[in-house]
């Protein structure tokens, strides 16, 4: 028998636009018990000059972990950290560095300091991004932190949770044919598998549009002052997915669609099962300020 | 008549020292002579990197993809800097032919409807020119649009295309199109089924065995909104065995004039004339589908 080839076509029957990026024209398994994410922002995050507050930093990551594992007292400092991290471990956070939109040193600081109020020493932690392959702490290490900015991407529709650890590839190519569909396979690599205790996506200042493989216009960002954390990244980055599009409609007046369509999303839970992509599925915790919150 | 005689002349004279000069200009060190030394109080900052088709994801993930899609060979960067001003980031991609280096930037075309004037084609927006010249795609960055360093990315474009000095050749294919028939910012010239992709989605499989020996055009049309995609193969039993694979994956239910009606209820054509693939995607009408088509396959000789 012949094997099936999805076209352009399939989209069509399947009566989903092709450039909606929720639509893919596979079914999802119904009936899956609910994946959670948390949704925290704070106005004062950033101040009035553009900088950031790393104690606001701190407490919103304090309480955002304390309410995903439904922990009840964000006052006992650290506590909730103890529950990801063994002083044992040995832990990489895997981060950013695109130029326009890295993570911020910030952020990196107060996670590595939380980590080592878990008891981890600081000699076993490490931050990386490109050169992760040839960090000792991330060969060796037994727990992964995956953080970076959430934002409209060239070749892949969103640079998320998902995206970020294409790094720990020694061929980024391999995965790259089809627009990044195929990210999810990353994932399965010894290097990072069941290895990531926490995905956090930020979006403190994210990019909803540009254009070009530089892609990065300041036109396009935004103050939303936010951070999103799971431990599954396919529904975090669902979720940012999400309030990108929201942004974008509520920008341009109407729906433009993602170039390319983030289909990676959607093929990571629908192929590798790394998590759930449908909204449906994701109980999303709202915390903190959520004037203009959009989702 | 014999103006026009002697224009011929020129135009063949001109391509003879293309073709003589483009090999000649040595990487590197040539190249990083195109770069200016200081620019309205920009001086360069650092040493200059350089990137091949290996090591450019070191540089740039994802977005490295796009250039080995097209026939890349090395990257030059440099950075600028000046006291109180926001950095500048300027790249010199060597795409080895003028063809490449258009095709390039066509796939990054869109961001404006203006023309920066600089190079071949150039665009500026938002902090970034980017403009094409000779076998050289060009990307000016500034992390921040202020005046001063708006001024100083514009001047240094204008610089390294002066240097570039001589122009580089579009592709043959779009002889065979009308341009005037199309959005201008839509015409986009590649090789392969990822770029294909990007800017139209037909299959998540390489339904017409486009690679790097195959030049491709697809272009938008004003008037419906539908799609031109013509596509050169290396031999004409090339085109048909692509032809054949593209009929039986997307449209399988071909009448008998190589036409059908997609579930968007619109209409798709497409024929192999010689060593071309040529389809319409996405007309209004049936006969505008074809007379598109047909168009099209007149202007092939």
């Amino acid at each position: 028998m012949r094997r099936k080839i999805i076209t352009r076509r399939d989209f069509f029957k399947a009566g989903v636009a092709l450039t909606v990026t929720m639509g893919f024209p596979f079914e999802l398994k119904a009936e899956r018990k609910k994946t959670r994410a948390v949704l925290i922002r704070d106005p004062d995050v950033i101040d009035r000059r553009g900088r950031l507050n790393a104690r606001i930093i701190q407490q919103m990551l304090d309480k955002a972990i304390t309410a995903l594992f439904d922990k009840e007292d964000p006052m006992i400092e650290s506590g909730v950290w103890r529950l990801l991290f063994k002083p044992s471990d040995t832990v990489g956070i895997k981060s950013n560095v695109w130029g326009p939109l890295p993570t911020p040193r910030e952020v990196e600081d107060v996670l590595k300091s939380r980590i080592m109020d878990a008891g981890v020493p600081e000699g076993n932690i490490g931050i990386d991004d490109r050169g992760v392959l040839k960090n000792r702490i991330f060969l060796t290490s037994t727990a992964l932190v995956n953080v970076r900015p959430l934002r409209t991407h060239h070749w892949a529709g969103v640079g998320g949770c998902i995206k970020n650890y294409i790094m720990f590839t020694p061929w980024p190519p391999f995965y790259h044919p089809d627009s990044c569909a195929d990210l999810g396979a990353i994932w399965k690599l010894p290097i990072v598998k069941d290895k990531t205790r926490l995905n956090i996506l930020l979006l403190l200042t994210p990019l909803f549009h540009g254009i070009g493989p530089h892609h990065f216009d300041t036109t396009y960002t935004w103050q939303y002052k936010g951070i999103l954390i799971g431990t599954d990244p396919v529904s975090v980055d669902a979720v940012g997915l999400r309030i990108l599009e929201l942004k974008r409609l509520s920008y341009f007046g109407k729906e433009i669609p993602l170039k390319p369509p983030a289909k990676h999303i959607f093929v990571a839970d629908v192929k590798y099962k790394l998590g759930t992509s449908n909204l449906r599925e994701i109980e999303l915790l709202k915390l903190g300020w959520m004037e203009d919150a959009l989702i | 008549m014999l103006k026009e005689g002697v224009t011929e002349i020129l135009k063949i004279i001109t391509f003879f020292l293309t073709m003589l000069f483009i090999p000649l200009i040595p990487w590197t060190e040539e190249t990083s002579k195109l770069l200016p030394r200081k620019i309205h109080g920009y001086k360069p900052h650092g040493k200059v990197e350089t990137y091949n088709r290996q090591t450019i994801y070191e540089y740039m993930d994802g977005a490295g993809e796009i250039y080995l899609a097209y026939g890349f060979k090395e990257l030059l960067v440099q950075r600028y800097q000046k006291v109180g001003e926001p950095e500048i980031i300027v790249e010199i991609f060597d795409m080895v032919s003028g063809k490449d280096a258009f095709g390039v930037f066509t796939h990054v075309q869109g961001r404006d409807d203006k023309e920066a004037g600089i190079g071949q084609n150039s665009e500026y927006r938002g902090g970034l020119l980017t403009f094409w010249k000779g076998r050289f795609f060009v990307s000016i960055l500034t992390k921040a649009e202020t005046v001063k360093a708006k001024r100083a990315v514009l001047e240094i474009g204008r610089t390294i295309s002066k240097g570039i000095g001589i122009d580089g050749e579009k592709s043959g294919l779009l002889n065979y199109i009308r341009e005037e028939d199309f959005f201008p910012k839509e015409i986009r010239y590649f090789h392969t089924h990822a770029i294909l992709n990007y800017h139209y989605y037909l299959s998540g499989e390489n339904i017409l065995n486009l690679d790097e020996d195959t030049d491709a055009v697809l272009a938008r049309y004003k008037d419906d909104g539908g799609y031109l995609l013509l596509v050169e193969y290396k031999k004409e039993e090339d085109a048909r065995k692509a032809l054949n694979n593209f009929i039986n994956a997307y449209m399988p239910e071909i009448t008998e004039k190589g036409i059908v009606q997609t579930e968007d209820g619109r209409w798709t054509v497409a024929t192999a004339k010689q060593n071309f693939v040529i389809i319409v995607l996405d007309a209004i009408t049936q006969i505008q589908a074809s007379s598109k088509l047909e168009a099209i396959k007149g202007k092939l000789k």
